[in-house]
């Protein structure tokens, strides 16, 4: 009897460590985030408190961008498609546009879908994307010397009217911009800044221990 | 000397002559542009610019710089991702020398081709372009590149 208490004991401690071991060790980085409200992909106002209970992998990026952010959402791509199923219900992959004028929800939309349509685009007012990046510490700026006007830089067909009533709209900018990627606990708090450097198993690890938690 | 090593010394002297005699063609000095393994990222459909990436290798033993690169459905410019402080910029490469018997590797976060003004009939699917890179020194070198959804 005595031998069956200890045993139990022992696989109880052993439990015990397990789940220590599984949970984050991760700290809270104060003064990185913070509550926001944007527009989603579908057009719709969202609150950053709408993912409470998630784990969050954020990014800010913008749909011009032809090196860095596909790069970055090929990344993302990888480090979802190793989580458990379970795991990617509990987890939001969010990619905010710096370039809210350019990228409209629906553009946002048929971007962010082609890496994976579970991805969250935010996009809104100049204010809101201003007032998220500031909140993460995070930085954007147009490269002057590099503006696009993209319609005309190259013709394959004859200039036509309608090209001038379009213009307006696609004229797209380039923009430098921060490429840290946020990982947040289910709470909202940011707990850990990381790149695409980052090897995607350890990533995978930080994101599993914030879902423990 | 006897005539056996007279031979020897014949076809010692034909070996180095050999081992010589490429390196002299070769010390022409020209450069010598190879264009390898380049390919160019699938774009999502509402996607006005993707990106390009290969190797430029100038084996040849003298520098020479890259002007341009063109294509019929896109407009090209070669640059140069820079991640400082954890923000990235995008620096245009306008004249790039590729020196003696050195590459140029072109990779995501780092040099690229930057194809913007996309023509989207051509980058609806995977498919294959023409390149034309125009060097200072060697011309033009046209090359088909596949144009295909990333491995990362």
């Amino acid at each position: 009897m005595l031998k069956l208490v200890l045993f139990s004991m022992l696989l109880l401690i052993n439990a015990a460590n397990v789940a220590n071991a599984e949970e984050s060790t991760l700290p809270i980085l104060s003064g990185i985030g913070g509550e926001f409200s944007a527009i989603d992909a579908d057009g719709k106002a969202i609150e950053s408190t709408d993912f409470t209970g998630n784990v969050v992998v954020l990014a800010f990026g913008y749909t011009n961008c032809a090196d860095i952010c596909p790069f970055t959402l090929g990344y993302l791509k990888r480090l979802y498609a190793g989580l458990r199923a379970e795991e990617q219900q509990q987890t939001r992959i969010v990619f905010v546009t710096i370039d809210p004028e350019y990228d409209t929800p629906g553009h946002l939309k048929g971007f962010i879908g082609h890496f994976n349509k579970d991805f969250v685009g935010l996009s809104g007012t100049q204010e809101q994307i201003d007032y998220i990046v500031s909140l993460y510490q995070a930085e954007y700026k147009p490269l002057s010397v590099l503006e696009i006007p993209t319609q005309n830089i190259r013709r394959v067909n004859p200039k036509l009217f309608a090209d001038e009533q379009e213009a307006k709209e696609d004229k797209a900018s380039l923009f430098s911009h921060t490429v840290t990627l946020y990982l947040l606990d289910k709470e909202g708090y940011t707990r850990s800044l990381e790149y695409t450097g980052t090897p995607v198993n350890e990533f995978i690890e930080k994101i599993r221990g914030l879902i423990n938690e | 000397m006897n005539k056996s090593w007279l031979i020897k010394l014949l076809i010692l002297l034909g070996v180095i002559a050999l081992n010589v005699m490429p390196t002299l063609y070769a010390n022409n000095d020209k450069p010598l542009i190879k264009i390898e393994q380049f390919w160019i990222m699938l774009p999502p459909a509402v996607a006005h610019n993707t990106a390009g990436y290969g190797v430029i290798k100038n084996e040849g033993n003298q520098a020479d710089t890259l002007k341009s690169i063109k294509s019929d459905y896109a407009s090209i410019m070669l640059h140069k991702t820079a991640i400082e402080s954890g923000m990235a910029r995008m620096i245009h490469q306008p004249n790039v020398t590729i020196e003696a018997h050195s590459e140029l590797v072109l990779e995501p976060m780092s040099f690229h081709l930057m194809l913007m003004n996309l023509d989207k009939k051509i980058f609806s699917s995977e498919t294959e372009i023409t390149l034309r890179f125009e060097f200072e020194k060697s011309g033009v070198i046209e090359i088909k590149v596949p144009v295909r959804q990333p491995q990362y």
